[in-house]
């Protein structure tokens, strides 16, 4: 399960990093494109991981 | 436990930032990149194989990819593919980009409107999807609505050996490409990020 969530987190990581690099090289519809097809997964796997820890 | 469900569908959007390739220096270590996507495949095929036969487990695999390759692998298959395609000069960057963020997207998209709405808002929500991360991207009403198209009818077959997350990428990114070729099709920007 540690991996699991260390996974996860790597995830976010990747998509963060790689939403910054096409911001730096001024690829905007690319990085927006990251950015907004990622946040609804991201932030329900968040929310469904906090719903665990509550438990 | 996590949620196998939200887990497997952010697992397939997360796989649109494969196109971060296409900033990676032409070569890394001293070594030519494509020879990463090479090693990324194996790797991938190596976990797979410890699943299939040493009963390695791995999170967010559904019932049925018990005793098939899972879908993972055939997207990593799909993207490996395009980008070796893309280094050997036979796709374009634009459609190699399009291509893998709109299958990293569409695909699950589709997967969430078929379960809450039905098979039709799954085909016109995937429609929608596809058109407009190809439109966004490549800027051809051409391509995009032959894209989408073809990219929503590779996904409906369900066959066993041919997965749906392989074929979403490789059909729609060889019709485009055959067309691209063709004298009465529009231009396409073949570079959207430099590149070689």
């Amino acid at each position: 399960m540690n991996i699991t969530r260390i996974y996860i987190y790597l995830m976010y990581i990747i998509v963060i990093s790689c939403v910054i690099a096409f911001i730096s090289k001024e690829h905007y519809i690319i990085a927006s494109l990251l950015f907004l097809g990622n946040i609804l997964p991201g932030y329900a796997m968040a929310a469904s991981m906090m719903e665990k820890n509550e438990n | 436990m996590i949620n196998e469900q939200i887990y497997r569908r952010f697992n397939h959007t997360v796989a649109a930032c494969f196109v971060i390739y296409f900033l990676f220096p032409e070569h890394i270590l001293g070594i030519k990149r494509e020879y990463f996507i090479i090693l990324f495949w194996v790797f991938l095929v190596a976990i797979e194989y410890l699943r299939l036969n040493k009963d390695l487990k791995v999170l967010g695999m559904r019932d049925y990819e018990d005793n098939r390759i899972a879908g993972f692998v055939w997207f990593a298959t799909g993207t490996c593919l395009i980008l070796g395609l893309y280094e050997l000069d036979v796709i374009p960057q634009s459609l190699a980009i399009a291509t893998i963020i709109m299958a990293a997207y569409t695909d699950p998209l589709i997967g969430e409107a078929n379960k809450r709405f039905g098979d039709k808002w799954g085909i016109g929500l995937g429609l929608l999807c596809s058109f407009l991360i190809y439109q966004l991207i490549i800027g051809e009403l051409f391509y995009s609505i032959i894209g989408s198209i073809v990219a929503v009818a590779s996904e409906r077959p369900k066959i066993k050996w041919f997965d749906d997350d392989f074929a979403m990428q490789i059909i729609p990114i060889l019709v485009l490409t055959l067309l691209s070729s063709m004298d009465f099709s529009p231009d396409i920007t073949q570079n959207i990020l430099g590149g070689n």
